[in-house]
């Protein structure tokens, strides 16, 4: 008869046993499933863009590498479909842009080193390495470089970093290896890159947010709305080849600080009821300019009737910071008509005064093609009178100059953007109080209305160091509310219109991730550890078999048994 | 690849340990028991020097050598010394030879030290894709500190176990018991006081700790010649 009491014990107790060793192969899993980021060198890296348009792609469509790295000094004609290609920018050249982004030729991944003063962040403090002349052929190397990237389709994950000691030694290594002829590979050993990334995905309805600032001017018998107004527009956002350092200097950084600017002078003239001028200004930092300019077109269409019929006219805000070669201003409507002649003619004669030379251009319209290459065009398309002032004289293409990563702090003029800021402002000025014609400075140096040469230079330098591509702004991104703030220091009323982008444009994500250098050793290299070893292990065991038992018993291990006499019965 | 390499370094340091025992008659006389005890031993020993280094140890910021504290870790390092003592002597074994019995204590003390101070960082860090030399040096480190253990467990057993021993070689046995017990402070000392390198400190190691096993063998052996 069974004992229930004891064998319910020794239930427990086998239970007991079972949790315990449960436990510890968790335990054991768990800790086998550790995590382990030992790599040698850890480095930011940041992707090239990846977007379609109208649904064909574009851009870098990978995002994770996992592949051995080699350098430029790759024997020609190698297949380098399992490798990672380090190149600094300076060894780019023609027959490897041909091959390998334009015929597609196939690739591991792509990781270019950028010298460090391209680096948006503390510009002023980086110690620059290059002189101006080598600077400029980078930059333009770097330009011609982005457009090629931007527009083609890249199956293989395409990354920018920046040289540093670390980057650079890994470098020299690889190199020493490839020119030995010992490339790396999963047989002999050298260094391993890998970012480990989730697949790209889209993202869902990327917003775009005008910000629009109003300044009424005086009344004098009627309510403000019956006054004319003025629009001074400028769109702040940016486009390039690696969406998190395309921060856009001079496309548009320098038209939004004039635009500031501008609207920090008049409201000083503004805040005083004598001085305040007959005509309402209309402040616009629009985004979605890269993209046919669609913020400002939903912008404008926002408006009510009676506000878009009191615009007077608009003048557009671009690329300001481009140094001595002059300035452009220019409309769709021809030069004849009297409106347009009347904007240039105050802008030229207070060009004259500031010697600066000023042209004008006419582009037509083109209802059909939806192409709109200035910002100007979506307000003429609503009839509405404007003009866009830029340094440019041809009218861009389809993303080009929209501020991508060659656009850096280096290459704007401060000088440049105070004298635009200088241009405009007199200009209006003397329209508004009807001063044109006559010989009256009204922002003069050294007076109260002066144009603030550290105003401008400290937000210059704060959009050089804030990547702005629209689709990777939130709603209530910190830098919108920034901007919306300090045009509120300037003026009575400002409004926020946010605002889907045009379908024909998708984005996808991943805009920085970290990559993992990691020095491998080869599979030969730990065979012949393994051989090595085996070997060491049986001289040792050797060796006290025979210093402790003798030879004889070393040699009986190896001889087989004696057989055993089977007993017949 | 990385667990292959996990595997070469836990072969270095923990494959000698295991030879060690099948090779020699320990087998046969299955000391295992023996080894075991003393490997707990060992733990406890581990615990005590732990808890007085952390009593009486000052926090130094940086890697300079401090001579009084490096003093103070070598006095404490004794206590390894006399957790040997106890392994050998007060322990109950069963009825094997003295031969075999130092032999048992000293692998048993080695592996133990292996397992605790080697086999969490091999684990942690020979799995990963980056290659370092350190864990091959490691597993040298660990081969020399049992043929030091087993010359300090000859030399101990010398010392407490054998009563009638000539009397030239007790001057000897003690002195060379004593660079034995002191190897851990050298080692520290040629690391952080002359800045060696990981390489040189164990090539040192490997070379000492083969003397030392060559000096202690012929001690023993010379001790063992006038009893019977």
């Amino acid at each position: 008869m069974a004992d229930p009491g004891n064998n319910t014990h020794s239930d427990q107790r086998q239970h007991v046993f079972a949790s315990f060793y449960s436990i510890i192969t968790l335990a054991f899993i768990l800790l086998a499933c550790v995590e382990l980021g030992d790599a040698s060198t850890v480095v930011d890296v940041y992707r090239l863009i990846q977007y379609d348009i109208s649904g064909a792609p574009f851009g870098s469509r990978v995002a994770s590498i996992n592949h051995h790295a080699a350098s430029s000094l790759f024997a020609p004609g190698s297949d380098l479909s399992r490798t990672v290609l380090v190149l600094p920018l300076r060894e780019l050249n023609q027959t490897f842009i041909r091959e390998y982004i334009e015929q597609g030729k196939p690739l591991g991944g792509l990781l270019l080193l950028l010298p460090q003063f391209f680096r948006s962040e503390d510009s002023q403090t980086v110690v620059g390495h290059a002189d101006n002349s080598d600077k400029e052929k980078m930059k333009r190397l770097l330009a011609d470089l982005e457009q090629k990237l931007i527009h083609s389709t890249i199956q293989y994950p395409v990354y920018f970093a920046f040289e540093d000691e670390d980057l650079d030694k890994v470098l020299a290594d690889i190199k020493k290896n490839d020119a030995a002829g010992q490339p790396a590979t999963a047989t002999t050993g050298g260094y391993k890159l890998i970012v480990s990334s989730p697949a790209p995905k889209k993202l869902a309805s990327p917003t775009i947010t005008n910000i629009q600032g109003w300044l009424p001017g005086s009344k004098a018998d009627g309510s403000s709305n019956q006054l004319p107004t003025i629009a001074i527009v400028a769109s702040y956002d940016t486009f390039g080849a690696a969406p998190a350092l395309s921060v856009g200097s001079d496309s548009n950084g320098g038209g939004v600080v004039a635009l500031l600017e501008i609207a920090r002078l008049f409201s000083i003239l503004y805040s005083n009821p004598n001085t305040r001028g007959k005509y309402n200004i209309l402040f616009g930092l629009t985004s979605g300019g890269p993209y046919n300019y669609n913020g400002t077109q939903k912008w404008l269409r926002s408006f009510d009737q009676r506000l878009r019929e009191s615009i007077d006219y608009a003048i557009c805000l671009n690329s300001l910071g481009s140094g001595d070669s002059g300035l452009w201003v220019h409309v769709s409507k021809p030069p004849e008509n009297a409106y347009v002649k009347q904007i240039f003619e105050g802008l030229s004669k207070v060009a004259d005064e500031l010697s600066l030379k000023v042209g004008l251009k006419h582009k037509k319209i083109n209802v059909s093609n939806s192409r709109v290459a200035w910002e100007h065009e979506q307000f003429s398309r609503l009839r509405v009178t404007a003009a866009t002032l830029s340094g440019l004289s041809v009218a861009p293409e389809l993303l080009e100059n929209t501020g991508g990563i060659s656009d850096n702090r280096e290459f704007v003029s401060e000088a440049a953007v105070i004298r635009s800021v200088k241009l405009v402002a007199e200009s209006l000025a003397r329209h508004i109080y009807g001063q044109e014609g006559k010989n009256v400075d009204i922002f003069v140096d050294n007076s109260s209305l002066a144009v603030n040469p550290s105003y401008i230079r400290s937000w210059l330098d704060l959009l050089s160091r804030t990547p702005r591509v629209a689709p990777f702004l939130s709603k209530d991104d910190a830098f919108i509310t920034a901007l919306k703030k300090e045009l509120a220091d300037h003026v009575a009323e400002v409004n926020l219109q946010h605002d889907v982008i045009d379908g024909m444009f998708t984005f996808y994500d991943s805009a920085i991730n970290t990559l993992q250098i990691y020095q491998v050793a080869s599979v030969t290299f730990d065979l012949l550890l393994l051989l090595v070893l085996g070997s060491y292990l049986i001289t040792l065991f050797s060796f006290l078999v025979i210093t402790t038992r003798g030879l004889d018993d070393l040699i009986s291990l190896f001889r087989r048994p004696p057989p055993r006499k089977i007993k017949v019965v | 690849m990385t667990m292959f390499h996990f595997f070469n370094c836990a072969i270095l340091t923990f494959g000698p340990h295991a030879v060690y025992y099948s090779a020699t008659p320990l087998s046969e006389y299955d000391t295992l028991g023996t080894s075991v005890k003393t490997a707990v031993v060992y733990l406890v020993t581990a615990l005590v020097k732990l808890v007085c280094l952390a009593t009486f140890l000052k926090v130094s910021e940086s890697d300079v050598f401090d001579p009084s504290q490096e003093l103070l870790k070598a006095l404490i390092g004794f206590i390894d010394v006399a957790g040997l003592y106890f392994a050998l002597t007060q322990l109950t074994h069963r009825n094997i030879s003295q031969n075999h019995k130092f032999q048992a204590v000293g692998l048993g003390w080695a592996f133990a030290d292996s397992v605790l101070h080697r086999l969490a960082p091999l684990w942690v860090g020979a799995r990963g894709l980056e290659f370092t030399w350190d864990y091959i040096l490691q597993g040298l480190e660990a081969n020399a500190n049992l043929m030091l253990s087993l010359s300090l467990a000859a030399l101990g057993s010398l010392m407490w176990l054998r009563k009638n021993k000539p009397k030239t070689l007790i001057p000897i046995i003690y002195a060379c018991a004593g660079f034995v017990a002191t190897m851990p402070s050298i080692t520290s000392y040629l690391r952080w006081g002359l800045g060696w390198h990981l390489p040189e400190v164990v090539g040192f190691q490997l070379f000492t700790s083969l003397t030392m096993a060559l000096v202690s063998w012929q001690l023993f052996s010379a001790c063992q010649k006038p009893s019977a």
